[in-house]
């Protein structure tokens, strides 16, 4: 059981560390600002439950979930020539044995399991982001009344520079570090990872179904 | 003093408790009980002041009222009275007054007689 989802559990553990790491380290952070700015520090329970933890979080999250959606979405049209990431043919709805009940019957069932992958991204993206913006709108008001100055509502804060600087520092590296499997995989390898072609294989050799 | 308030950790719905935190700091301030006044300002608040703070906090020209406008993100409050707008701040014991007599300067922060 464990063996067989090794990489689900692997990663689930790291998520629950990394978070917790991220909570005591945020928790940090958070006092050391609120003692200079003449305030009185929180406990860990507060600050977990705060927008400044949720907004630190969510911005986070968005970001990856963007990443996949448009790995997943922008490759259905765009190829690159000599990248494991990219399709080089074929569709791949051929029914066979095995094939989820999804897979082989017809209509809207058929037409919502082909795209699921691409719409569970896409939703939890549009999720994120917007728990990004109504945790974001909730922190900066905070930080704003800490320093006397007037909060702001929603729609000002989506328009701010505080929300597209925490959306764009985010995208950007996601962006770069998809453009680096991209590129890079074309040229390296990686011995037995899947996400690599064989060592063996060309560099011209496009795709992981031909 | 005993007059810490035993506010709860919750975010939302402070609002009548930053309303009674703040008709506590200028009724005592309208009493001419300063001491009493210096209790409900933030300690950063407090030292901001000439000392003592029982007398000077007297003379800073502060007027309270009726609260038109409350609006509280997590720990901070912004309370606005007719004449005035006050800044609170949530401690371990309940709100404190970190900013009273305070003009605003357009996006720049506000100018307070009281501020820390």
């Amino acid at each position: 059981m464990i063996r067989r989802n090794g990489l689900s559990l692997f990663f689930l553990v790291v998520f629950v560390l990394a978070l917790a790491g991220q909570s005591f380290a945020g928790l940090g952070a958070y006092n050391d600002d609120q003692l200079g700015s003449g305030g009185y520090p929180v406990s860990w329970g507060a600050y977990v439950t705060s927008a400044d933890f949720v907004v630190d979080v969510a911005e986070n999250w968005q970001s990856e979930y963007l990443q996949f959606l448009l790995f997943i979405v922008i490759t259905v049209w765009l190829v690159q020539r000599g990248s494991p990431e990219s399709r080089s043919g074929g569709k791949g709805d051929e029914v066979r044995p095995g094939s989820p009940r999804w897979a082989r019957v017809g209509g809207l069932r058929n037409m919502l399991f082909a795209n699921s992958l691409g719409l569970v991204m896409g939703v939890t993206f549009v999720l994120s982001w917007y728990a990004q913006s109504v945790a974001g709108t909730a922190a900066y008001n905070r930080e704003q009344l800490s320093q006397l100055q007037d909060p702001v509502t929603w729609p000002e804060y989506v328009a701010s520079p505080d929300f597209w600087d925490r959306t764009l520092q985010n995208w950007q590296s996601e962006f770069l570090a998809v453009l680096s499997m991209v590129a890079l995989s074309i040229y390296l390898r990686q011995r037995e990872s899947p996400e690599s072609k064989p060592v063996g294989a060309p560099h011209e050799e496009t795709g992981t179904d031909t | 003093m005993g007059l810490a308030l035993p506010v709860s950790a919750c975010a939302a719905g402070g609002g009548p408790a930053v309303e009674e935190a703040a008709g506590r700091f200028f009724a005592a301030v309208a009493a001419g009980q300063g001491a009493a006044a210096c209790a409900l300002l933030t300690d950063a608040a407090a030292r901001s002041l000439p000392e003592p703070c029982a007398t000077s906090i007297l003379d800073a020209g502060l007027r309270g009222g009726p609260a038109e406008e409350v609006a509280v993100w997590g720990s901070e409050a912004q309370l606005r009275l007719p004449e005035d707008t006050v800044f609170l701040h949530r401690g371990p014991d309940g709100w404190r007054v970190r900013g009273a007599g305070c003009r605003p300067q357009g996006d720049r922060p506000y100018d307070c007689e009281v501020s820390g």
